[in-house]
């Protein structure tokens, strides 16, 4: 009900909504969203105010991953719209089902460069799956489910739906008007084949797991697949989490900073099989040296993928949860698994840095071991990210969130806002650098209004490291635009939001740091100061084969 | 260049069209003709898309296909054909 007594529009949005199980919602309001907000005011749909749009998209999207729904945020219009866009852009990039909301100007208006009028249906084309704009009520109920069925089915991807402040405040017909629509996931089988008989011939087999199994749901039938197959593993940046982290021929990230025996395992191999997984540019390296023997399995839901970077001998298009347990057989590679094995073994990770200066990969190592199996890890972009992709284990790809294809700096804080509110009993952990952290700095204000337990781990290096670092590889250490020496003092402006801080200098600090950052009961953020100058290794340079990493020292 | 001719069925969205230009100029492909007949009665539109690309047109027959409001795409020419300059 609105404040006139009247079901609106704004009504009918908040009972699609609660139709299709929403709970929480996130945004910010503003002009031409007000008869939203006056409709939320009766609802009981629970919405969190964050301190920019972009926060509210980002931690939709950190909601949706956590939890496996769908995320829901609110804008209003022009400024409050083109806010959203880049966490849009980054659900689309990364496929995640996210609905977005947004207020725009009374139809009589649109078009007459109205206040805070802008075409974020022009500006959303680019960055959703698909995008609406609603010019009669009667449109609406129907409008906004099948924004839920779209953002969830196939390869799912976030949705526009844009709302003229006069159909918001419109009367309209209630719910039972509107068929309220239960989804089901497509049973199709593929034909398997030809990948059966790719299968059985290999003799260098390696698996490579992208985001896609986490999102088909699929984990427990991948790891079903992988006892009977038994083979080496791979795993992308939106993979990890899916593989039985304990699987003994399991070879961790491949790509641009994978490890070595991933990417070696990779080249070497007779036969990939890709599932859910898109042959990324960071996956690949130089795409024509990719895997340069391998024949191609590649179980994908989207068929734009299919052959779109690497040509696949046999395709299985539909739903891995489907297609993948009839793949599954036995066997006989047992020289070329001893070889992944000892690969693994030779090429481990090893955490000695010398100086009392604290080594990043060990402190995010040394938190995995100790963190909770039901941990959600968020993470923004640069060095920090790639060594949390590196140096921590997961359970599930629902506890490992990262802005993987868009690399959106920012992400970590607001979703892990997102993951907390989804997951509120379980323990949230926003891993993130000091450059990425002032981009979205004032979500802590969210943070402090719903006293959400997320606990902040800062890895500081005064630097924009990626970039810093990449300029001393590439660019003859011309160290353009990437000095951050003069941040803010981190524990007093946590202090600020009432967060409780620490700030570490000495490896010797580490451990009761991590210990009182679990214990602490409410938000808390560990500041952790670190050498400027190291590096992620390996790295694979621009346009290399992957087999030709750079290495530590050499 | 390739030369080709796609035949749509679209819904008579008023933003179909925006849509289909988006992917075809994103996806790399250069619109060289374009005709449209509205069908009032289904309620659909057929479109017939003529594009000059370095890419196989498959990939945005399969882009195309993926859109909302994009019911059935079909290529005419499958077969390449070179433009002559």
């Amino acid at each position: 009900m609105s404040s006139n007594g009247k079901f609106t529009g704004g009504s009918l949005l908040f009972n699609v909504l609660q139709e299709h199980g929403v709970k929480h919602v996130f945004g910010y309001p503003g002009g031409a969203i007000m008869p939203i907000y006056d409709a939320l005011y009766d609802s009981e749909v629970e919405h969190f105010l964050c301190r920019h749009e972009q926060g509210a998209a980002f931690s939709a999207i950190g909601y949706a991953r956590a939890s496996g729904k769908v995320g829901v945020c609110f804008a209003t219009s022009g400024p409050g719209a083109t806010n959203l866009i880049t966490g849009l852009a980054d659900a689309l990039a990364d496929s995640i089902p996210v609905v977005a909301i947004t207020g725009q100007v009374p139809t009589v208006a649109m078009g007459s460069d109205a206040f805070q009028e802008i075409d974020v249906f022009g500006l959303s084309l680019a960055c959703t799956k698909h995008s609406f704009q609603v010019k009669d009520v009667s449109e609406l109920g129907e409008v906004l489910h099948q924004a839920f069925e779209i953002a969830t089915s196939g390869r799912p991807g976030p949705v526009l739906v844009d709302i003229p402040k006069d159909i918001q405040v419109a009367e309209a017909q209630p719910l039972h008007a509107v068929k309220a629509v239960q989804f089901e996931r497509d049973q199709t089988k593929a034909d398997l084949t030809q990948a059966q008989a790719l299968l059985a011939s290999a003799q260098k087999p390696v698996l490579y797991v992208g985001g896609g199994v986490g999102m088909s749901e699929a984990v427990p039938e991948l790891r079903a697949f992988m006892k009977t197959c038994k083979m080496p593993s791979v795993a992308t940046l939106k993979g990890l989490g899916s593989i039985d982290k304990d699987d003994p021929a399991y070879l961790g990230m491949l790509g641009m900073h994978g490890t070595k025996a991933a990417n070696l395992a990779v080249q070497q191999c007779d036969l990939l099989i890709a599932v859910g997984a898109r042959f990324d540019d960071r996956v690949t390296g130089k795409l024509a040296k990719f895997a340069p023997n391998a024949k191609v399995i590649h179980l994908e839901i989207d068929p734009a993928e299919i052959h779109k970077r690497r040509f696949a001998d046999a395709s299985v298009l539909g739903d891995i949860k489907v297609n993948l347990p009839p793949l599954a057989m036995p066997l006989s590679i047992d020289d070329w698994y001893a070889h992944c094995l000892a690969m693994k073994a030779d090429y481990g990770w090893r955490y000695d840095h010398p100086g009392d200066s604290i080594y990043a990969p060990s402190v995010l190592k040394q938190i995995s071991d100790v963190m909770p199996s039901n941990t959600v890890v968020t993470t923004d972009v640069g060095q920090h990210q790639m060594w949390a992709a590196q140096h921590m284990e997961f359970d599930h790809p629902s506890n490992w969130l990262t802005s993987g294809s868009m690399g959106t700096m920012g992400f970590g804080l607001p979703a892990a806002i997102g993951a907390q509110v989804s997951r509120p009993l379980d323990p949230i952990v926003a891993v993130t650098g000091d450059g990425s952290f002032m981009m979205n700095v004032q979500e802590m204000s969210t943070i402090k209004r719903f006293q959400l337990p997320v606990k902040i781990l800062l890895i500081d290096n005064a630097k924009l490291g990626m970039v810093r670092q990449w300029q001393d590889l590439f660019f003859q250490g011309r160290l353009s635009e990437t000095d951050l020496s003069d941040n803010p003092d981190f524990t007093m402006l946590a202090n600020a939001f009432d967060i409780k801080a620490k700030t570490i200098t000495d490896k010797n600090e580490v451990n009761d740091a991590v210990a009182e950052m679990f214990a602490h009961q409410g938000p808390y953020l560990l500041h952790v100061k670190i050498d400027a100058e190291d590096n992620v290794w390996p790295l694979v340079p621009p346009e290399t084969a992957n087999d030709k990493m750079m290495e530590k020292g050499k | 260049m390739n030369q080709h001719t796609l035949k749509i069925t679209a819904s008579d969205q008023p933003t179909v069209l925006e849509r289909l230009l988006q992917v075809s100029r994103y996806r790399g492909f250069t619109v060289t003709g374009m005709t449209m007949f509205p069908s009032n009665e289904s309620k659909q539109l057929d479109i017939e898309l003529s594009v000059a690309s370095e890419q196989p047109v498959a990939n945005l027959e399969k882009q195309l296909n993926k859109l909302f409001d994009i019911l059935d795409v079909n290529v005419e020419n499958k077969e390449t054909q070179q433009c002559r300059a």
